[in-house]
This record gives structure tokens, C-alpha cells and sequence, in this order.
């Protein structure tokens, strides 16, 4: 007699069969790479929800942690030839270490700094990475040199390992925020968002706690920079540094909703699709539109639908799982 | 009464802006006991208390519980020393149960949310809030909120809880409920310090009183001493007790 | 480096720190009023570049008369964002109001974009090349009218906030909503003067270094940076603040591309940003 297996079990697992099996189900390698990004995405919105949701602490220069990743790993593969599979962990570690300062000056303060300050490291990277030419190869970006199918070197010349890497990243990213929602970390920044002062009448290290929050955000932020590097083998300062891209990463989270466990990651899924047809139907003719849109789709959710997309999501999914029956039930 | 003070505080001060709302305050607490903090509106008491617990940073002036100076820390840092404190308008994490409201002072001592919440459990059948665990904090009434406030800062395990204004607002009877939770408190080896607008529930209470008027002690004694005393009278209860 | 140039840099900072204390105006009566943080404030400055570009381009006007024009379309636009963005979120979240001004920082970016390519566009004046020789330093003239046009309007500000009633409402609601409406005062209209107002100061800004200062559709990250650095250096929601802030920011901004680079001006006002943070997060008129 075997036990049970109840929706709330089979739908998840039936679900990662699909997106394990799903590029095998795509036309061609176009999709793949549209689906890797959404992934990349996935990472990048769960991160900066860690801060910007729990930690309602809003941050718009995440570029700067993704595009420390980025230069550190290539810098570090280009000049000694490690391999990416370590330098996914110091690009992270370095993000992390960049992090700490920002958050011990900015956590005492109550106001818009934190948002403020994180634009303008990202900025000044940005600067200083179009400065320091002979170093970085400025404006012109740097590049991780081909060598062909070199799993040692994260290189492969299909997409599919990329699709399972990035998955899997995107998947770990879901179960960090997990984990933390149920740690005390998690509690506390709920405490936090809810009353500063009567949390830090009970003995809760405000600041620490935001502190913890946004290093953890910035790490996972420079292992998705290192993967984006080593996955589109070039990157450029204005890409990786780049304010867009810092407001792309918080639109992700914030139309999937914030402060949820999966809120972004289905912002990402709704954002990247859109993004990519639009750039399908429109093939760059009309510089400025598809920005206009989004930035118009951001005011739109900040109107309508503050809490994002998330609510109707997982209404949908309750209502769903109630529909599906027990499989394997133990009946007489 | 050979008991060292577990806190003292020495020749308190702060001003805001043209007010001294606290000038050369001293008393001391003694483990075990409760004292009353009582005075007309605008004499202190609350200044005094975020002054102890760090809110606010004193001019000049001293705080040592347990005999460490803590003048200058931070909430956190002194909650964790073991003061706790209540606060005059309920501060309660609105949008979140009771329960988990609870669990965010056990948290403290109790880092594993899953050991915390068997904490949480005795502190709500303590103050009586077991069956509104799952009732959210901002839709309670305010005698519910003020105990919860209480369990919440019993969280986190204090050996001085300070109480703000608790019973304000209050029916009769609700205030002898809470007086009686007060007792229990101080029976289970907590010592107390309630500052009180409400004379009456003040005077069964304490063990101690002292009495402020514009920042300064002027009295301190017994509650029998305290209510025949002429400048106490004169400052503060004359009006409410004729009115009584 | 001899002192000429240092003084040549010197002066040139201390003519710019006229336009940044105006867009920061902008932004900290913004602030003080409505209690809102934007970051579209560059935008302004970029509206009112592009339209006193169009207005040249296409019908000739001098790019100073032009001010005549802008600076009530601005205005207008101000009223009208406050009207149908802020409104509504005034009681939202730090993070709801902080992105609604991000979203609209972006649509205007992008629609300048789209609508006027990402060209490089500039205004030619008789006056555009005029420069003032003093000693051995050279001082363009658009940049000492600009210099002088932010100074008058940052003067007229101050005696509209100083000596006129609806200027002392504005200031009331600014230093306690709740005790200026038991005055009478309709907040509501206050924002919007506030906002208007803000939006009308920018695109002045905008206005004024169009002779000398090419317009594109980004222009206004950079001058919204810069005010953020100002108005935190200045105390939040503080007039004088800014003006005393945008003077050290536009002379270390000067001062940077000149001993480090061209391209590391910014750097050096973030490092103010990182140092004001750390030493006195409340400004130079913040207490304690």
C-alpha cells in the first residue's frame, strides 16, 4: 500500500519535469536562449527581492553587484585562466564584499539613501570601468575567448547545458528566499517592514539584519553576473553596469510582487516573454519604444496593482490543485 | 533590601529644542520589586523610558543595569541585555497574527523559529491571548493589543520589563485583569517599572513610587507616603482626586 | 598644474553650480512638500532642453525668450503628473512612490527617444562662442548667463516663498500638513504649485544651458544624480541647503575632471554622496 501522492507534491515536480523537458520541446536554439535569459531573470528578481522585498529596502543599482560578478570572473579567466565553475563563487564573494559598506552607511539611515547610494555605485563602476582602459578594455568591454565544448571552462557549444545550469540556478535562487522566509533572518525583516521601532524595542538588529539580507541578495546577484558572462562571452560596462538594467531587475520583481517566495521569479516569465516579442515584432526599428512601454507598464502596476501579479497567480494555482485529484490513493 | 539596584540611573538629562523635558533624574530600580513612575502629562516619564532603552540618547547622565553602563546603546542592543519595554501607543506588527507577532520577541533567545514557537505558546496562555492566535495584531481590541505587547516583550526573556502607560484607556475591570497579570509577572522573579497616568491602579501596584513634575523627582516613597504627600498633592493628584 | 587652470576650474564649477542648484531646488521643494522622492526630475531638464531646442530649431526663438515658454509648460506638466501619478500614491509605500517616479523617469527618457532619435542635438546662437578674457581665464558667456538667469530665478523663488501669502502656505504645508490645514490651506493645490513649480525651475535649467550644453534623451541622468548628491549634502527638503550644497558639488565636480579625468566628474560627486553619508547623513542644515 503506497501512500498518497497529493497535488500539493505531484503538480511542483510535474512542473520541473516540464521545464527539464521543455527545450527539447523548441523549435530551435533561439527559444533556448530566451529561455536561459528568462532564467537569468528568475535569479536576478529573486535576489533583489531578498533586499528590495523583505528587506523593503529599494534598491536600483543591482547592476553593480551583477556587473561586479561579471568583470571579476572574466578579468580572473582571462588573466589566470581559472575556471568559471570557481570564479561563479568569488564573483559572487567579491559582489557580497562590495554590499557590506553600502548597507552598514546606508541601514542607520531612514529616508531614500539606500536607493540613492546604490545608483551611484553602480554609476561609479560604471565610470571606473570605462576609465581604466588598459585593465577592463573600457568602452569596448572584454570577452572570454572560445574554445570550443569545455565543460571544465562552463563552455559548451549547444545551449542545452546553459538551459540546465541556468535552471538550476534559477530553481536554487527560488529555495534561498524560501529558506530564508522560514529562518529568523526572514521573520525579522518582516518585523522590520512592519515597525522598526517596536522590532528594535525587541531586540532586533535592524541594520544587521538588512545588512545579512543584501549580501546574500548581492552574492546570488554576481553568480548570476559570472554565469552572464560566461554565457554570452562578452560584456560591455554599459550592459552590465547599466541603470536599465538595474530598473529591469526591480520591474521584475515588483510585477511579479514583492516579498512573496515566487512573486518574481513569475514577474520574470511575464517581463522576459514580453520583451522578447516586442523585440521580435518591432526587430529594433523603434529605439525607446519598448523601454517606453515598460516603464509605462511600471507606473500602470504601481497604480493598479500594487502588489503585483503574484495574488491572481497563486489563487489560480490553489484553485487548480483543488481541482486535481489524489494520485495512488490507498482506497479499498 | 541588600540587594544591589539592578538599574540605576544617575542625573538624567535631554532636551528638545526650548523644553527640558528631563532634568538630573535619578532613581534606581531594585531586583524583584515594582515601581511606579507617575507624574501629570508632560513630566517625563515616557522621555525617561526612551531614555533608558536607548530611543533616545541622553545629554547628560548615566543608565546601568546590572551594573554595566548601557548609557548610549542601542534599543537593540540594550533589549538584548534583558530591559524590555512596552511602548504608550501600541506598536503591535499590524498585518501579522498574534502568534507571529509573539514569536518575533522569542525569536531573540530562541534563534530556531520551531523552538520559539513552543515559547510563544506559554506566553500567550499567560497574558491570555491563546485563542486569538491567528487573529491579525491590527484588528485587536486595545486591551488585547496591550497584552500582546506585554507577551511580545516577555519574548524576549527581560529581567526588567518597563511598561508604558498599560492601563490608559482601560475599563475597571480590564485594569484589575491586567493588575493581576502585572503581579503574576513579578511573582515569576520579573522586576517592573510602570509608568501610569491612572492613579488608582498605580497604588495597588507598586511597590515604590516616584513622582516627576517638569523632568525632576519631586517625591519618592511608599504609595501610602506618596499619597499624603503635600508636594505630591500639590503637583499632581489634587486635581484628580477631588475630582475622584 | 599651474594656478590659472586650477582657477579656470575653479570658476568653471562655481558657473555650473548655478544650474544644479536649480535642478535640486526642483527636486527638495518637491520633497519638502509633498513628501515624494523623484527620480524623473532629470526628465524636466531634458523636457525643457528639447523644447527650447524645438522652439529655436523651428521658429527661431532665442533660447533665453524661449524661458518665456517653457517654463509655464513645464509647469502645467509638473501639475499634471502630480494630478494623475503622485495623487494617488501619496499614502503608498517609500518603494510604490520611489518607482512610480523611476517608471516615469523611463517612459520620458524613451519617449524622447523615440520621438527625437538619440542624436546629439545642440543650439547655435551669435553668442555661443562668446568668451570673457580675464587675466589668463577664459569664461564662455552662455555659461555666465546661465550662471546669472539660475541665480535670478533661484532669487525670485525666494521672494515668492518669502513675502507672498500663497508662497507662506506652501511653506507651512511643507513644515506641517496637518496644523496648515486646521490654517485653511488645501494641500492639495499646495502640491500641485509644488510640483508645478519643481517641474517649471528643472526645465529652466534645461533651458539655460541649451546654448552651450548638447541635448539628447539621457541628458537628465546626470543632473538628477547631481541633485540627489545636493540635496542630501544640503538637507533634505532645505532651499538654502541646496544652494550652499550645489556650490561645493559643481566646484568638486569641476575640480575632479580636472585633476582625474573628464570622465570621473561623477565619481567625485558620489565620493561626497559616500563621505556625507557616512559623516552627517543630515545634511549641512540637519541637526546633529
Amino acid at each position: 500500500m503506497k501512500a498518497a501522492l497529493s497535488p500539493e507534491n505531484y503538480v511542483p515536480a510535474a512542473i520541473l519535469l516540464f521545464l527539464m523537458v521543455l527545450p527539447h520541446l523548441l523549435p530551435n536554439p533561439f527559444y533556448i536562449h530566451i529561455l536561459v535569459m528568462m532564467a537569468i531573470f528568475v535569479v536576478l528578481g529573486q535576489a533583489w527581492n531578498l533586499i528590495g522585498g523583505y528587506g523593503g529596502q529599494l534598491s536600483l543599482g543591482h547592476a553593480a553587484f551583477f556587473g561586479t560578478g561579471a568583470y571579476v570572473s572574466t578579468l580572473l579567466v582571462n588573466w589566470y585562466g581559472l575556471s568559471p565553475w570557481i570564479t561563479l563563487w568569488l564573483g559572487g564573494l567579491c559582489a557580497l564584499l562590495l554590499s557590506w559598506p553600502i548597507g552598514i552607511i546606508c541601514f542607520r539611515l531612514q529616508g531614500p539613501y539606500f536607493a540613492i547610494a546604490t545608483i551611484g555605485l553602480a554609476e561609479t563602476l560604471r565610470l571606473l570601468v570605462l576609465h581604466f582602459r588598459e585593465i577592463t578594455n573600457g568602452a569596448q568591454g572584454l570577452t572570454v575567448p572560445f574554445k570550443g565544448n569545455a565543460p571544465w571552462l562552463l563552455q559548451f557549444e549547444s545551449k542545452f547545458p546553459y538551459y540546465y545550469i541556468a535552471l538550476l540556478l534559477a530553481v536554487a535562487s527560488v529555495l534561498v528566499t524560501r529558506r530564508m522566509e522560514q529562518a529568523r533572518l526572514g521573520h525579522y525583516l518582516v518585523a522590520i517592514g512592519q515597525n522598526q521601532d517596536a522590532a528594535e524595542a525587541l531586540g532586533i538588529n535592524s541594520s544587521r539584519a538588512k545588512a545579512r539580507a543584501l549580501a546574500l541578495s548581492a552574492f546570488i546577484t554576481g553568480v548570476a553576473g559570472v554565469f552572464y558572462a560566461q554565457y554570452t562571452y562578452v560584456i560591455h560596462p554599459d550592459s552590465v553596469f547599466g541603470l536599465g538594467l538595474s530598473v529591469q531587475i526591480a520591474l521584475v520583481a515588483i510585477v511579479g510582487g514583492v516579498g512573496t517566495i515566487l512573486g518574481p521569479a513569475i514577474g520574470a516569465v511575464i517581463m522576459e516573454s514580453f520583451i522578447q516579442s516586442t523585440q521580435v515584432v518591432f526587430a529594433g526599428q523603434y529605439p525607446g519604444l519598448e523601454l517606453m512601454v515598460y516603464g509605462g507598464l511600471l507606473v500602470a502596476v504601481i497604480l493598479w496593482r500594487p502588489r503585483g501579479v503574484f495574488p491572481w497567480v497563486a489563487r489560480l494555482y490553489g484553485w487548480v490543485l483543488s481541482r486535481l485529484p489524489a494520485l495512488g490513493a490507498a482506497t479499498p | 533590601m541588600s540587594h544591589a539596584p539592578l538599574l540605576e540611573v544617575e542625573n538624567l538629562g535631554k532636551r528638545f529644542g526650548g523644553v527640558q523635558a528631563v532634568l538630573g533624574l535619578s532613581f534606581s530600580v531594585r531586583p524583584g520589586e515594582i515601581l511606579g513612575v507617575i507624574g501629570p502629562n508632560g513630566s517625563g516619564k515616557t522621555t525617561t523610558f526612551n531614555l533608558i532603552t536607548g530611543f533616545y540618547r541622553p545629554d547628560h547622565g548615566r543608565v546601568r543595569f546590572a551594573g554595566e553602563d548601557i548609557t548610549g546603546q542601542k534599543p537593540h542592543e540594550i533589549c538584548a541585555r534583558g530591559i524590555c519595554r512596552t511602548f504608550q501607543i501600541a506598536k503591535p506588527f499590524r498585518d501579522l497574527t498574534v502568534f507571529r507577532n509573539v514569536l518575533m520577541g522569542a525569536l531573540l533567545r530562541h534563534p530556531n523559529p520551531t523552538a520559539a514557537a513552543v515559547r510563544v505558546e506559554e506566553l500567550l496562555r499567560l497574558v491570555g491571548l491563546e485563542g486569538r492566535a491567528h487573529t491579525e495584531a491590527g484588528s485587536l481590541t486595545t486591551i488585547d493589543q496591550r497584552r500582546l505587547e506585554v507577551a511580545r516583550a516577555l519574548g524576549t526573556e527581560p529581567r526588567l520589563l518597563l511598561l508604558d502607560e498599560t492601563m490608559a484607556g482601560l475599563t475597571p475591570t480590564e485594569m484589575g485583569e491586567a493588575i493581576r497579570l502585572i503581579g503574576r509577572l513579578r511573582d515569576r522573579g520579573l522586576t517592573v517599572v510602570v509608568v501610569e497616568h491612572v492613579m488608582r491602579a498605580v497604588m495597588s501596584l507598586s511597590d515604590r513610587i516616584i513622582v516627576l513634575d517638569q523632568g525632576t523627582k519631586i517625591a519618592e516613597g511608599q504609595p501610602k507616603e506618596i499619597s499624603s504627600d503635600p508636594r505630591v498633592i500639590q503637583a499632581y493628584l489634587g486635581a484628580e482626586y477631588r475630582h475622584a | 598644474m599651474d594656478f590659472t587652470t586650477f582657477l579656470q576650474g575653479l570658476l568653471t564649477g562655481l558657473l555650473m553650480s548655478g544650474i544644479y542648484a536649480l535642478v535640486a531646488i526642483g527636486l527638495t521643494l518637491i520633497f519638502g512638500v509633498v513628501r515624494i522622492v523623484n527620480f524623473a526630475q532629470g526628465e524636466f531638464v531634458m523636457l525643457g532642453m528639447y523644447a527650447t531646442y524645438w522652439l529655436w530649431k523651428l521658429w527661431g526663438i532665442d533660447p533665453y525668450l524661449s524661458l518665456l515658454i517653457t517654463m509655464p509648460l513645464l509647469f502645467l506638466f509638473g501639475v499634471l503628473v502630480q494630478h494623475f501619478l503622485f495623487r494617488p500614491i501619496l499614502q503608498a509605500p517609500d518603494l510604490a512612490q520611489i518607482f512610480m517616479t523611476v517608471g516615469l523617469s523611463v517612459v520620458l527618457m524613451n519617449a524622447a527617444l523615440f520621438f527625437f532619435t538619440a542624436d546629439f542635438r545642440s543650439v547655435k546662437t551669435v553668442y555661443s562662442e562668446w568668451t570673457l578674457r580675464v587675466g589668463g581665464i577664459t569664461l564662455p558667456v552662455p555659461r555666465l548667463f546661465a550662471f546669472a538667469g539660475a541665480l535670478l530665478l533661484a532669487g525670485l523663488l525666494a521672494l515668492f516663498l518669502l513675502r507672498t501669502d500663497v508662497g507662506k502656505a506652501l511653506r507651512a504645508v511643507a513644515q506641517d500638513r496637518e496644523v496648515s490645514m486646521l490654517l485653511g490651506i488645501n494641500p492639495d493645490r499646495m502640491y500641485l504649485l509644488a510640483v508645478g513649480l519643481g517641474a517649471a525651475l528643472s526645465g529652466a535649467a534645461g533651458g539655460l544651458i541649451v546654448p552651450f550644453f548638447y541635448v539628447f534623451p539621457t541628458v537628465g541622468v546626470i543632473f538628477v544624480l547631481i541633485a540627489f548628491v545636493v540635496v542630501i549634502l544640503g538637507t533634505l527638503g532645505s532651499i538654502e541647503g541646496a544652494l550652499l550644497a550645489s556650490l561645493i558639488v559643481g566646484v568638486a565636480e569641476s575640480l575632479g575632471i580636472l585633476f582625474a579625468g573628464a570622465d570621473l566628474g561623477l565619481v567625485v560627486v558620489f565620493a561626497i554622496l559616500v563621505a556625507t553619508l557616512v559623516f552627517k547623513p543630515s545634511g549641512l542644515r540637519g541637526q546633529a
